[in-house]
């Protein structure tokens, strides 16, 4: 089995890669690091170029905690996939038969997370698999 | 062990199966916005050419048909989205590719004013709140609030669901039907001659003359089929979208034959039942009030019920500031990314990731435009707006002529292609620099406008389209001179393969520019 893990930019991001090595060793599961890299919208013209330079910020993102889950000796898969986030990691999450998704959350209010998007929002209603949420430490003190 | 799995290097294909046919004929009129280019266009247009109105926006859809084949056909080869700016420069190199992307991004920037005041007005007079569209300051106020608003929505990455965007366009689609109904029973039947505060409605039996586009003829004419040629501006994406829809052998074309033909029959139905409704000589007559001369008609046609068509018209025209910002920060992004323009304009929100620093720009400039032309121009509207078509024309012109050579080795392999990809969007370019060039001698002489106003010595539009087009210039040279990377990249000709519709396995379709 596998646990998948949605990792971007958010706060959350950094103590959730934690929280999925650590699963991961313990449970000698694949680690699976996913970043869906659709733009918000379909819509209209150089729709490609604007994918290319979200992609390129997943890579970015994707290697820093590919190194850090290297160096914990976890068996680790990325996955950089064409679609919106949620999507992409309940996709992901099919594929290599996930026994958990954690995604990192921003730690706000429940109306401006529905207002502005919330992965996490989105994945607790659609997945059928167990969801682990890590919000944001509280002091910007662990690494 | 890290492994790269093959989701590592995806491919950036739009799904297919993803839109059937009511939406992808949806979206061949909503790019269009029909409701807004008519409350826009039609005041000038009838002022202009009067009775042959109609003719002028049959007309004006001929260049448009032929550029449409051209935007078809460069899609196939070169990403699934590129536009003007990435087809020209490959075609044509980079000088021509920097000012098409020029063109086409500040089209997008200037109309959003244009838009967001459309899209106050009509809500205000929808509302019966008539006083305050006399008031500038409220509708300059709400129409900068709203072009922020839109804004935000559109960094937020927020978009409207398409089942809400149909049936939007389809509400859209009929109040203006009806609207055209009514005024032409009305018109038919002599009931609207009667008299108003601003002058004497004469009705008038429509005839078949109306539809001749030659009518006119003169300056009269080539600045209606300009005001043509804005009112389809968009319309060329219906083709585009082809690859993403359902069953793609025929849905995608029935589709775009579907909303060709709605679009077609609404335009000219609704000019017909104006100028028979109205009488040329009450809309010459208020061609100063352009910006509100469909909302005085609409509220003489359909008495009480005018609120639907003028809603109409303002969720149009808002929904077109969405369906604008998007493509003008993406032309942004993608110059940025190849060097073409500043760096910072291809930043990315990193949790919206939607390109912010270009969507502000946009808007940013999009106010400073909009409240400049209002506050110089005593036809803000129409002067803008032909600014805007002679941008358009210039962009559709140099698209339809970079089709051609891009795809100048294959244009010899089959009649199809030399017809469809060699001489119709060559004709439709041949014909829109015809009407670019025309259009600049007729403004040299402000006479020819029916407005008369003269700024240096001649009309407005003129001026504005041609400092937009000079200040593109100067900072093209600045940029060349500070860097040159993106003038680096070679014109080179259509891949064979995607040419003939196939496609090849592994590689990306940008092949050719550097990531």
């Amino acid at each position: 089995m596998s646990i998948v893990l949605g990792y971007d930019e958010s706060p959350g991001a950094r103590r959730a890669l934690n929280y999925a090595i650590d699963l991961a060793k313990l449970l000698d599961d694949t680690l699976v690091l996913v970043y869906g890299a659709e733009p918000p919208s379909r819509m209209g013209e150089e729709f490609v170029e604007h994918f290319h330079a979200i992609a390129e910020q997943g890579r970015a993102a994707l290697n820093h905690a590919v190194d850090k889950a290297h160096a914990a000796g976890v068996t680790t898969l990325v996955e950089l996939v064409d679609e919106k986030p949620a999507q992409a990691l309940l996709t992901s999450a099919d594929k290599h038969d996930a026994r958990l998704i954690v995604v990192g959350t921003y730690g706000e209010s429940p109306l401006r997370g529905a207002m502005l998007g919330s992965t996490p929002h989105k994945l607790l209603h659609w997945s059928s698999r167990p969801v682990l949420c890590v919000p944001p430490p509280e002091e910007e003190e662990e690494e | 062990m890290a492994t790269q799995s093959d989701g590592a290097q995806p491919q950036a294909t739009l799904k297919p199966g993803a839109i059937g046919f009511v939406s992808s004929m949806v979206i061949g009129l909503a790019s269009t916005s029909p409701a807004y280019s008519l409350a826009a266009i039609i005041g000038p247009m009838v002022a202009l050419v009067g009775i042959y109105a109609p003719g002028a926006l049959l007309a004006s859809f001929v260049p448009m048909l032929l550029i449409a084949s051209a935007f078809y056909y460069l899609n196939r080869v070169d990403s699934d989205c590129g536009t003007t700016f990435s087809w020209v420069t490959r075609a044509m190199g980079p000088w021509f590719g920097w000012l098409g992307g020029w063109a086409i991004g500040m089209t997008g920037v200037l109309v959003v004013g244009s838009l967001a005041n459309v899209g106050v007005t009509y809500a205000l007079l929808a509302f019966g709140a008539d006083d305050l569209v006399e008031n500038s300051w409220v509708v300059n106020g709400l129409t900068v609030a709203l072009i922020i608003v839109m804004t935000a929505i559109c960094v937020f990455g927020t978009e409207l669901s398409a089942h809400f965007q149909d049936v939007l366009i389809i509400a859209q689609v009929l109040a203006l039907l009806a609207f055209a109904g009514t005024a032409l029973y009305g018109g038919l039947s002599g009931t609207s001659t009667e008299s108003t505060e601003l002058g004497d409605f004469v009705s008038t039996t429509p005839e078949i003359s109306w539809l001749n586009p030659f009518g006119a003829g003169g300056a009269a004419l080539t600045g209606a089929l300009l005001l043509g040629v804005f009112a389809y501006w968009g319309w060329e994406s219906a083709v585009n979208l082809n690859e993403e829809t359902e069953g793609a052998s025929s849905t995608p074309g029935r589709a775009a034959i579907a909303s060709t033909f709605v679009l077609l029959v609404t335009y000219v139905g609704v000019a017909v039942a104006v100028v028979s409704y109205a009488g040329v000589d009450f809309l010459a007559d208020n061609a100063e009030e352009e910006e509100a001369i469909f909302g005085i008609l609409a509220d003489q046609v359909m008495g009480g019920w005018s609120w639907v068509v003028l809603l109409a018209v303002s969720t149009s025209a808002i929904a077109s500031t969405q369906t604008t910002i998007i493509p003008a920060s993406r032309t942004g992004l993608s110059m940025a990314r190849r060097h073409a323009m500043p760096k910072t304009l291809g930043h990315i929100h990193p949790r919206f990731r939607t390109p912010d620093v270009s969507t502000w720009t946009v808007a940013g400039i999009a106010i400073v435009w909009y409240l400049v032309i209002d506050a110089i121009s005593e036809n803000a509207l129409f002067d803008s707006l032909t600014a805007l078509s002679l941008l358009i024309a210039f962009y559709y012109g140099l698209t339809g002529i970079a089709c051609a050579i891009y795809y100048r080795k294959e244009l010899t392999k089959s009649a199809k292609n030399f017809i469809l990809i060699g001489v119709g969007p060559v004709v439709g370019a041949i014909l829109l620099f015809w009407l670019l060039i025309e259009s600049i001698i007729d403004m040299s002489d402000p006479e020819n406008s029916y407005t008369g106003v003269a700024w240096l010595g001649v009309g407005p539009p003129l001026v504005i389209g041609v400092g937009v087009f000079l200040f593109g210039v100067v900072f093209m040279i600045f940029w060349r001179i500070k860097d040159g990377r993106y003038w680096q990249e070679k014109p080179s000709v259509a891949d064979p393969v995607l040419a003939a519709g196939g496609s090849h396995p592994t590689v990306t379709k940008d092949s050719g520019v550097d990531q």
